[in-house]
């Protein structure tokens, strides 16, 4: 058997932004009922991604933001990372660069793989992030790209998780060779048509008919 | 593997070949992890309204309404259970082809059924009372060990105590004095004997409650154990048959009065009385076909069933409910369209389409069931022909959509000439499967290989209705439904083909019943019946061969429920193949491996009754052939009742005293043939035996009990309002889960108490909690026997929450309230806990803060917090601090002299902090930690979590700042040395948070960037570096770390950050509410299995608040708060400070604009880095990931 690729991510972001409900949505299984975060396995998550089967381990801050020493030492550890902000905090997302920064300052790598992450989409009507304005930021991050996601109703959870995979993945393959702009810019386009067409599948739901 | 999944494995299998419903199975695929799969060929999930949920529903229950039972030679390999009509089973799972894995309440017996011969049981009044002996059954058998003796188990009987108590409520029974009781033998009877058993029950637990708790040898427990649930399975029983009497007696009588009041214009809204009632009700009785006149009478003979059963319902309110159940029973049925016909408009193309295309499906259903069968080409015959029929009317409907169609639809016609195709293979298929009428025999069965073409036949006739249903569907999408004329004649066998699949039930002589609602009856169906021979089955030589063929399954897969069943069992199945005895029960007891606990039942529990009911088989297989014919309605001289007697408490009972039904018996003393027995052979079925244990209704020891007994055994309780899990209450509503509280029979565990006071806040206002418990207070005086200790520990509760649980910011508001209640109810019931509660209120009032100390009561303390035993007079460890250091701190206080923290030991530096820490971290109140409290960004109650995060950043800034304040990379490194060194102190005093600050700040980039630094580092400080770095390891989510802290006694100051995680997780990663299935649909209850969760990390936390048992130097400490506050005062910015200062004194040796460095150099600093410090190489990425890929 081909060995397992293991990578890790990192979740990051300001308090009360909704990201261990995006990592618990993700790690867990629909059909469990309980959540015991407590144990070894509480984020490991097996995906397939283009034909191959990696396991992430998540680690997720939830809970010490706090303890600002400390994000150092999550940020070592990963190799791509979720920026998670909500789309009904301007504040939220105004703490992203901070942390960006910090990120490259550690890895030391400007390519770093960042997905951007804007949580809590059901709230629409809440909403204080105009989109343009996390485009925006994704464009001065090098296209990052930018979802937004409700971890509540489970949209695009595990695309966001997917991309970076994909992303960590891609650098894998490539070493430290650079990664041509061109590259990100056609792909960041190719994610954009699949969120629409994923939109569209949402939407067709509704009473779905089975046999 | 999970045990769950051995349960389905041909599902894989039905992917491949089932293609058109793969989208179901995808669909239900979550379910499966928990539930059985679904029954076959159930495609009514899209007929229901899409307000409801459209999955199918799995029944925990079954009810037989035709006699089962296989020849004794059928499939010897096979744990097949025989079935009596109106025998009640619990089924465990069924497979798709149709046969369920089930126990027979009446016996306790084990197998498989067939779920043709079954219809749901799912009356509204049993409800509860089924649904807590699934618990009953899950928890005693359900894989849970054997916690059996802690107090879910108590809850449990309770629950069956709440279920036997509503069944009498809605059937107006629950006193004795109940006009209906009174008046009523049977019911009189009936209700009597389902208390006697209730209260046998009750004994048998708390005898076992006795045992449990002391030393019993296991053969005793288990022995009890199976007793229980036997006993429980019996309670059941008896409700069954209590409602059956109620239901004929009452409900009946009660529905024809309704009925007659009813105005003739409703009567025309609603379908007549005899469909209504039944769940699969027949589309119309003019409608009847001779041909189909066997299944007519088979739906005759399910109505009076169904009548009988579905009478309370449609008694009492709420009337929905009823149709809820008849929808429900779909899952489990081949087809029952009428029902959902009955509600819409029948003659919408595509409620025919789906009614037309089950109706072919079940036809083609016993087409594969043939191939299991074996049975007569006359049958096939009459199978062909209504295969052909459903099949034309499938495609009558098909045509009319393609009329319908606007552009030309390609796609059905084509779907539509495969159907065509299929089925004129079919029927060659059937044709050679016939034998000449010149054979030698008369009856022919047709051989394994032409039964093989049939089903494959059939196989492909499934798909292509599949394909044609889909298009027609899609096309109906598109051009909107259309109404179609009238039904015609061809599109009726909805209902009929249920039954078709049936084996032997078509051969089964029915005898013409005088029912009540002959009338509906035309009176050729009964002539039909009469003309119908009981052909005996023929049982071919090469049996072993068939199996029961699922529709995709091919013929190199295992195609037989019990084949797979048996290789579930793996190759060390002692089974089966080679027990070719005809007694069930013996060939059950052989398959241990696959279902051991039954089984254990079955062979040491009960050694007696196996035996018995073994030899009862036997002679019932003997007597096949000369089965006498029992006009009688007295049963008490046969064999089947002395089995049920033998099987209860060995108390012959008077039969003859029996009174079901007299309909039922008229019926029965016309009946052409009549047997009873639970032996009768298979080809002699009329069954309209009762429903019934045997017989044997009112053999009660407790001849008479008074009242006080019944009250008690019927305590009011809410216990069916939980939701257990391996014993522990997951969930339940507020009044379920307070009456677990204040249980009077066990004491709740300390777990559960203490998750009470601690978290009942957030699923109840404290007035609420209140409330309820004044509550339980007072219904709870229903109860004679419980009342006493019950209010006790209402009581008690209120004492302990004002004691040591009482928070003043939320919990004042309900003092007033509190204060009430003990000034009169309380009072009144027992006047000194009342005087005691009103002192303790007031005193409550009086004091700001917990009237005994919290952290003293706290269940952390009282738990498992076993500090290592230290005599209170062993001194002090003294504190390693010289006159000169004395000096130091004394110069430094008087303002002169710079010290650092090179002039102090590390271990006494170690200490003090962990001091400081240990006294912040023993101050954390446990309602800080709830509700993400700690995060909230403003007016946050947590001050101590939040002063534990400081003092972490404080300090990890201050060791930053303690490098990067020097010059020269000797000196830094030697600051460097301190700190590792103060670092691996902290380990030995077990203070992971400082040890997690210094680590942290150490690795940190602007820490680990300084390559001349760490040039000059020795290699042992690097060495324990590292091993230090391994201990506070995030990853795997801190294993190292928790692996630790598992055992780790007390003093011990843990991380609290991963605490903090930890319920952060716990708090958003669980739903706060579960839903619980009611006989009102879901009722979303209190998720309490999040707050024991929730409970537990605090707890495990409060298990270190122990302080550590260390001197203090208040000059040193003075001098170490001073630099803390000093490192904070540098601002938030502080790491951005620290950061530009170690840029400063080893700037990079590429130019500073990082934003136009080439890529190239940076990895070039980095490589040397990498050769450098080789104990940092994990933090490049690359090196990384190989690293992990190499673990993996």
């Amino acid at each position: 058997m081909r060995p397992q690729r293991e990578y890790h991510i990192v979740v990051l972001g300001a308090g009360g932004v909704g990201k261990s409900c995006l990592t618990a949505q993700f790690v867990q299984n629909v059909w469990i009922e309980s959540y015991d975060p407590t144990i070894e396995d509480s984020y490991r998550k097996q995906i397939e991604v283009d034909g191959r089967q990696c396991i992430l381990e998540i680690l997720d801050t939830a809970g010490t933001e706090q303890f600002t020493a400390m994000r150092e030492l999550y940020m070592k550890q990963g190799q791509g990372f979720l920026l998670v902000f909500s789309i009904t905090s301007m504040s939220s997302l105004n703490e992203l660069s901070e942390l960006r920064e910090q990120i490259i300052r550690i890895k030391e790598d400007e390519k770093v793989p960042i997905v951007i992450v804007g949580n809590k989409s059901d709230l629409e009507e809440d909403r204080a992030v105009p989109r343009a304005r996390a485009f925006a930021l994704s464009q001065t991050w090098g296209n990052a790209p930018y979802y937004e996601t409700s971890a509540r109703r489970r949209a695009n959870v595990n695309e966001v998780f997917i991309d970076l995979c994909r992303q960590i993945i891609r650098k894998d393959l490539q070493g430290n060779s650079k990664s041509s702009d061109s590259d990100r810019k056609r792909d960041n386009a190719n994610r954009q048509d699949r969120r629409k067409e994923k939109k569209r599948q949402t939407r067709r739901k509704g009473p779905c008919v089975i046999l | 593997m999970d045990p769950m999944k051995r349960h389905i494995a041909p599902l894989k299998i039905e992917k491949g070949n089932f293609n058109f419903h793969t989208d179901r199975y995808h669909h239900a695929q979550h379910h499966l992890e928990m539930s059985p799969p679904l029954t076959p060929y159930n495609s009514k999930d899209n007929n229901m309204e899409p307000t409801e949920t459209p999955r199918a529903v799995f029944h925990n229950y079954l009810r037989a309404f035709y006699p089962y039972h296989p020849s004794g030679n059928l499939s010897p390999s096979t744990v097949t259970l025989p079935l009596d009509q109106g025998d009640v089973i619990l089924v465990h799972s069924v497979h798709t082809n149709g046969w369920a894995d089930g126990t027979l309440l009446d016996t306790g017996a084990r197998g498989w059924l067939p779920t043709n011969y079954c219809e749901a049981y799912d009356q509204q009044p049993m409800r509860p009372l089924l649904k807590a002996l699934t618990d009953f059954w899950d928890i005693i058998r359900g894989g849970c060990g054997f916690p059996l003796n802690n107090a879910g188990n108590q809850d449990l009987v309770r629950g069956l105590i709440a279920g036997v108590r509503y069944l009498l409520q809605k059937s107006e029974c629950l006193t004795r004095d109940c006009m209906l009781v009174t008046g009523h033998d049977g019911l009189r009877r009936n209700r009597k004997a389902l208390l006697a058993d209730l209260s046998s029950l009750v004994r048998t637990t708390k005898k076992f409650q006795e045992v449990g708790t002391g030393a019993a040898m296991q053969d005793d427990i288990d022995y009890m154990v199976d007793e229980m649930l036997l006993k429980a399975f019996r309670i059941v029983t008896r409700g069954v048959r209590f409602l059956d009497v109620w239901n004929e007696d009452v409900g009946l009588s009660r529905t024809i009065a309704e009925l007659e009041q009813q105005s003739a214009q409703h009567q025309q809204d609603q379908v007549p009385l005899g469909t209504e009632t039944c769940p699969i009700a027949e589309p119309a009785p003019s409608e009847a076909d001779t041909e189909r006149n066997e299944s007519r009478l088979l739906n005759r003979s399910r109505l009076d069933m169904s009548r009988a059963s579905t009478r309370l319902d449609d008694a009492l309110p709420p009337r929905p409910v009823s149709v809820t159940t008849k929808r429900i029973s779909i899952s489990h049925r081949v087809s029952c369209s009428a029902p959902a016909a009955a509600v819409r408009n029948p003659n919408l193309a595509s409620e025919r389409l789906n009614a037309a295309y089950d109706a072919f499906l079940g036809v083609l259903g016993s087409f594969i069931g043939l191939h299991l069968h074996s049975r007569s080409s006359t049958e096939l015959v009459v199978t062909t022909e209504q295969a052909v029929r459903s099949c034309r009317a499938l495609l009558t409907v098909v045509e009319a959509t393609c009329e319908h169609d606007p552009q030309g639809s390609g796609l059905l016609e084509h779907a539509r000439d495969t159907m065509y195709e299929r089925l004129s293979e079919l029927v060659y298929a059937a044709r050679d499967a016939f034998r000449p009428a010149h054979s030698p025999d008369d009856e022919l069965v047709f051989l394994p290989d032409e039964g093989k073409r049939l089903v494959d036949a059939a196989t492909d006739c499934v798909r292509a209705a599949g394909n044609c249903l889909a298009k027609a569907r899609l096309m109906l999408e598109q051009c909107g439904d259309f109404e179609l004329e009238a039904m015609p004649q061809d599109v009726a066998p909805v209902a009929p083909v249920a039954a078709s699949p049936l084996p032997d039930a078509n051969k089964t002589p029915k005898s013409p019943k005088t029912s009540t609602f002959a009338g509906d009856q035309p009176p050729r169906s009964q002539e039909a019946s009469l003309r119908l021979p009981p052909p005996p089955i023929q049982i071919p030589k090469t049996n072993n061969r068939y199996s029961p063929p699922t529709p995709g399954l091919t013929e190199d897969n295992t195609p037989s429920s019990f084949q797979s069943f048996q290789s579930r069992g793996g190759a060390g199945t002692p089974v089966t193949a080679n027990t070719d005895q005809s007694s069930f029960p013996s060939t059950f007891c052989t398959d241990q491996s696959s279902f051991p606990s039954t089984i254990n039942t079955d062979m040491s529990s009960f050694p007696s009754t196996t035996n018995l009911c073994t030899s009862l088989d036997k002679l019932s297989f003997s007597s096949h052939d000369t089965q006498p014919i029992e006009a009688t309605p007295h049963r008490d001289s046969q064999p089947k009742s002395e089995f049920g007697e033998s099987f209860g408490r060995g108390v012959t009972s008077n039969g003859s005293s029996f009174t079901f039904n007299s309909r039922l018996r008229d019926s029965e003393m016309s009946g052409v043939s009549q047997t009873s027995t639970r032996a009768t052979s298979p080809d002699i079925g009329n069954h309209y035996q009762v429903p019934s244990l045997k017989g044997s209704i009112s053999h009660s020891t407790l001849a008479e009990e008074n009242e006080e007994t019944e009250a008690n055994i019927l305590e009011k309780t809410y216990a069916h309002e939980l939701i257990f899990k391996d014993g522990a209450v997951m969930g339940g509503s507020l009044r379920a889960l307070v009456e677990k509280l204040t249980a009077h029979q066990s004491t709740p565990d300390a777990l559960f108490v203490s998750t009470f006071y601690l978290t009942f806040r957030l699923f109840a206002t404290p007035l609420d909690f209140a409330e309820t418990l004044v509550d339980r207070f007072n219904y709870i005086g229903d109860t004679p026997h419980a009342a006493g200790p019950v209010r006790l520990r209402v009581y008690n509760v209120f004492k302990g929450w004002l004691e040591s649980h009482w928070r003043h910011d939320c919990d004042n508001n309900t003092l007033e309230y509190i204060v009430h209640f003990a000034n009169t109810t309380l009072m009144y019931n027992l006047p000194s806990a009342g005087r005691r509660l009103a002192e303790l209120a007031e005193k409550v009032s009086m004091v700001h803060g917990p009237v005994v100390p919290r952290l003293v009561s706290s269940m952390g303390k009282t738990n498992t917090a076993t500090a290592q035993y230290v005599h209170p007079d062993t001194p002090l460890p003294p504190p390693i601090l010289g006159k000169k250091e004395i000096n130091l701190l004394k110069q430094w206080k008087n303002g002169d002299g710079t010290i650092t923290i090179l002039d102090f030991d590390p271990m006494e530096l170690a200490r003090q902090f962990t001091i400081k820490e240990s006294r912040i971290f023993c101050t954390i109140l446990p309602e800080e930690l709830l509700a993400t409290e700690w995060m909230k960004k403003s007016g946050s109650l947590a001050v101590n979590v939040r002063a534990m995060s400081t003092l972490s950043t404080d300090l990890a800034h201050l060791v930053a700042d303690s490098i990067l304040q020097l010059e020269e990379p000797k000196k830094r490194a030697a600051i460097i040395k301190h700190w590792v060194k103060i670092a691996n102190k902290c380990l030995e005093l077990s203070n992971y948070d400082s040890l997690m600050a210094i680590i942290c700040s150490l690795n940190s980039s602007m820490i680990s960037r300084l390559k001349r630094t760490w040039e000059v580092v020795s290699q042992k400080t690097k060495t324990i570096l590292e091993f230090l770095r391994g201990i506070v390891d995030v990853s795997r989510n801190y294993a190292v770390l928790r692996q630790r802290l598992q055992n780790h006694v007390p003093p011990c100051l843990p991380f609290v950050g991963t605490y903090l995680t930890d319920l952060t997780f716990v708090d958003h990663g669980n739903q706060p509410l579960r839903n619980l299935p009611t006989d009102e649909g879901e009722m979303a209850v209190i998720n309490f299995d999040k707050h024991v969760k929730t409970a537990k990390i605090i707890s495990e936390l409060q298990r270190f608040q122990i302080p550590y048992r260390l001197a203090e130097v208040p000059e040193l400490q003075a001098w170490m708060q001073n630099e803390l506050i000093r490192v904070r005062s540098s601002g938030e910015k502080g790491a951005q400070t620290f950061y530009r200062r170690s840029l400063v004194l080893e700037p990079r040796e590429a130019p500073q604009q990082r934003n136009i460095q080439p890529e190239s150099s940076s990895s070039s600093i980095l490589e040397n880095a990498k050769d450098k410090f080789d104990f940092l190489s994990w933090t490049h990425p690359s090196s990384k990931a190989k690293s992990v890929a190499t673990n993996g």
